[in-house]
């Protein structure tokens, strides 16, 4: 049978591709994180986030109106899904104690003078002080109270207009002028868990691809040989055939990492699937390339097995924030919002957020599926680009020594020359 | 030798070790620079301002579109038009904005002749930040269109100015925020966020420093500086280590209390025990994992999974009683942690010694850890008897 480019290319790039999976299969280290971090990780992430919402914060009640009004608002506050109240108070010096003691997280207090102004028709106001250190305190007290004090306001002036002689349906429609409904479909408790879970679930996929690929191509480096190596057969061309080939591992490896993180684990812990079968994989198939190929590009640098965890660790938490899923996209800094482009998890938790959490279709991801492919495109080039780089060195290796040895003598001998006329001068 | 001797002899082994591998003063010095210039500048706003709103204004109206404008003037919100709400879901669907607003045809109408029309709002919640400010903005709006709409009515039945405000809002709220009155999220998230990368930093760099001294086998050099003196080998590398990583935290410390004035109620001096001590307790972890499993990428795996969780698992932001049972006596684990009290502790609340004395004590019973496992490094130093890569 004739031997057509194709089918050698073919040939090349199975050879290739089993290769790297004999070396990554052998290599214990790599493994072990592509198996305890890829699977662990999301399970302990959710099991970390499980509940995701703050109930019952505990609160202190200072309550110096003494009334009627302040007494029911107290009640209705304690019987709020945010707010417990703990522990009612003679003064604040206890209060604040209390707060100190950390056995509340924040004290509502009501002033003296509260049910007067109330009863003579002017503002009456109560304070709250919640304590800042989780922002998830303040939320709960804020909110807890502000419906309260909305319920009230209702009440009080439903019954100020019924002592003006409307009735009950006029004084609705005098006091709700407006109403209004409000929605939240795929987050109704604005839990903790159902944002970020969403988000970590992809960077998890492109984190341990990116450590484990580094560790292979750092224990190459170590052991002399080279991770991008062309094949003696191949006379120097097939830079694709590398790439390919050996990305074809990793693609495999983590397709399957990658059903299991992002298919497998939500249904796992009962977590919101909306999405389609169909156009998760499609999302999971365009990031795990794009991933391997980000990986390939930026494992290039790494010099030995190990420096990957500590040059770039720090970066899986900056990952999060970069993905815009806390801090909203339209307020990054210009800088940052660059930044986040180099990586695939920015387009790929947004699409997944999407897709599988919000229940959108590939037509509304596509913006960011654009994006993934054409980031796919440039780290395959750089990726290329770097083998055909760390080839040329590796083949030019004695001649560049040559000419590295060459300009160390030049410049020694130079060195010496001076040194020579310094003397003389002396 | 003297027990300080054989530690300067350490001390000047290991220089001459950063000076040879750039890795470490670059995994050290660069990664906290960086961490620190990004959580700062990132997160610099304090507070998002102008996130996208969607309005469908079915109406069309002088009232909606007022509605429209006060919307977009607020500080946090931006108003964009659509003309229906397919296509407004569609974005918000995808993200591209944070909710939905929706103003019903004849709402003016309906607003005159007191038939309560009603407005429909859609938050996207997956976007947390975005989506929780966007529906505040949403109901402060819609309350003060309904409170302007009253206004009108009293000021028409000749209500006096003085008593309108008493009318419209018989009960309000005064609210202190304490530790943060100014609701920076920037100071919230990078003054827990910095420290909690110096614990992962530390833990990391000090198990590569022990680490690798097995993996190339050189701890038998090592242990020939010292004559034999694990304790000397190890306190002399954790001697240069706490320092270093010291300076580098009250930098941070200095940059974040001094000069970016993120609130602090108590010394600046607190904080700066609280970071030496979180220094001291991650350098015992780091001791105690590589002591444990003295093979060098095992250790750097387990450190790192240790430490990346622990930014969760300190409790500042998904508080620890919110977690399940289970795991609350897991953050116990964590130096952080207890840096995290003692910030609540000195930065929030301004105590007193007697409130936060206990987490010193926590952070100091940390130092005893390595003592568990020392015998077996030395073991492990002495006859490298483990797997090296």
């Amino acid at each position: 049978m004739k031997e057509t480019y194709a089918r050698k290319w073919l040939r090349d790039a199975l050879g290739i591709f089993n290769l790297e999976l004999g070396r990554l299969l052998r290599d214990g280290g790599v493994m072990i994180i592509f198996v305890v971090a890829g699977f662990l990780y999301p399970i302990l992430y959710n099991f970390v986030y499980k509940n995701g919402v703050l109930e019952d914060t505990p609160i202190a009640v200072v309550d110096d109106a003494d009334c009627s009004d302040s007494r029911r608002m107290i009640r209705e506050m304690d019987a709020t899904r945010e707010i417990d109240i703990a522990y009612r108070c003679t003064d604040m010096q206890q209060a604040r104690g209390l707060f100190q003691e950390r056995k509340v997280n924040g004290i509502i207090y009501f002033p003296e003078d509260f049910g007067e102004r109330l009863a003579g028709e002017q503002t009456a106001v109560f304070s709250i002080y919640a304590d800042m250190s989780s922002f998830l305190y303040y939320k709960n007290l804020l909110m807890g109270s502000e419906f309260v004090m909305l319920h009230e306001i209702n009440n009080i002036k439903v019954e100020r207009f019924r002592f003006d002689g409307l009735t009950d349906q006029q004084a609705d429609a005098s006091v709700n002028t407006v109403l209004y409904d409000d929605n939240n479909p795929w987050n109704r408790a604005f839990s903790y868990s159902i944002f970020l879970i969403s988000a970590i679930l992809m960077l998890i996929i492109q984190q341990v691809m990116f450590y484990g690929m580094s560790m292979s191509v750092g224990t190459m480096r170590e052991e002399n040989r080279s991770f991008a190596s062309l094949p003696d057969t191949l006379s120097g061309h097939g830079v694709g055939r590398v790439v390919l080939g050996r990305g074809a591992v990793y693609w495999l490896l983590f397709m399957i990492i990658g059903i299991y993180v992002g298919l497998i684990v939500p249904a796992m812990f009962g977590f919101p699937q909306r999405g389609s079968f169909r156009d998760i994989m499609v999302l999971l198939m365009i990031f795990v390339t794009v991933c391997v190929f980000f990986c390939m590009s930026w494992s290039t640098l790494v010099t030995r097995r190990e420096s990957a965890f500590i040059l770039f660790l720090f970066m899986s938490p900056v990952c999060i924030f970069l993905t815009g899923c806390s801090w909203p996209a339209t307020a990054f800094p210009a800088f940052w919002k660059w930044f986040s482009y180099l990586f695939p998890s920015t387009f790929g938790c947004q699409a997944f957020i999407n897709l599988n959490t919000a229940g959108a279709d590939l037509e509304i991801v596509a913006p960011q599926l654009r994006a993934l492919c054409i980031q796919g495109i440039v780290y395959f080039v750089v990726a290329c680009g770097a083998v055909y780089v760390e080839n040329f060195v590796i083949k030019r290796k004695d001649r560049i020594d040559e000419v590295r040895k060459g300009m160390e003598q030049r410049i020694e001998q130079r060195i010496e020359r001076r040194i020579g006329a310094g003397k003389t001068q002396i | 030798m003297t027990f300080s001797e054989k530690i300067w002899n350490v001390v000047r082994r290991e220089v001459r070790i950063w000076v040879r591998r750039p890795i470490y003063i670059v995994g050290s010095v660069f990664v906290m620079a960086f961490c620190t210039f990004f959580y700062l500048s990132f997160l610099k706003d304090g507070v998002p301002s102008d996130v996208l709103i969607a309005v469908v204004d079915l109406d069309g109206s002088s009232t909606s579109r007022e509605f429209c404008r006060q919307l977009d003037a607020t500080q946090l919100g931006k108003v964009v038009h659509y003309d229906d709400f397919a296509s407004a879901r569609f974005d918000m669907q995808g993200g591209r904005v944070t909710s939905v607003c929706v103003i019903p045809e004849g709402f003016n109408r309906d607003i005159q002749a007191q038939r309560q029309p009603t407005m429909s709002f859609y938050i996207n919640g997956l976007y947390f930040l975005g989506g929780s400010l966007a529906w505040k903005d949403l109901l402060t709006m819609v309350n003060l269109t309904a409170g302007a709409v009253q206004r009108e009515v009293l000021r028409m039945q000749g209500v006096p100015e003085s008593t309108i405000m008493g009318q419209l809002r018989p009960v309000d709220i005064d609210i202190h925020q304490i530790g943060n009155p100014t609701m920076n999220y920037g100071a919230y998230l990078a003054n827990m966020m910095i420290p909690g990368m110096l614990q992962m930093v530390v833990i990391i760099l000090l198990i590569y420093s022990l680490g690798t001294e097995l993996k190339y086998g050189t701890s038998r050099h090592l242990l020939q500086t010292v004559d034999g003196d694990i304790y000397a080998a190890v306190s002399g590398k954790v001697a240069l280590y706490t320092l270093l990583f010291t300076l580098i935290g009250w930098s941070i410390e200095v940059i974040l209390y001094k000069w970016m004035h993120f609130p602090l109620a108590g010394r600046l001096g607190q904080m700066m025990l609280a970071c030496f001590l979180l220094v001291l307790a991650s350098e015992a972890v780091a001791v105690l994992i590589i002591g444990c499993v003295p093979v060098c990428r095992f250790a750097l795996s387990i450190g790192a999974l240790y430490s990346v969780l622990g930014l969760s698992l300190t409790g500042f932001t998904l508080p620890v009683e919110a977690m399940p049972a289970g795991l609350r006596g897991l953050t116990m684990m964590y130096p952080l942690r207890y840096y995290y009290e003692m910030y609540v502790q000195c930065g929030v609340f301004g105590s007193g010694f007697g409130q936060w004395y206990i987490y010193v004590v926590a952070l100091l019973l940390f130092c005893f850890l390595p003592f568990l496992v020392l015998r077996r490094l030395k073991h492990a130093y002495e006859y490298l008897d483990y797997e090296r890569n």
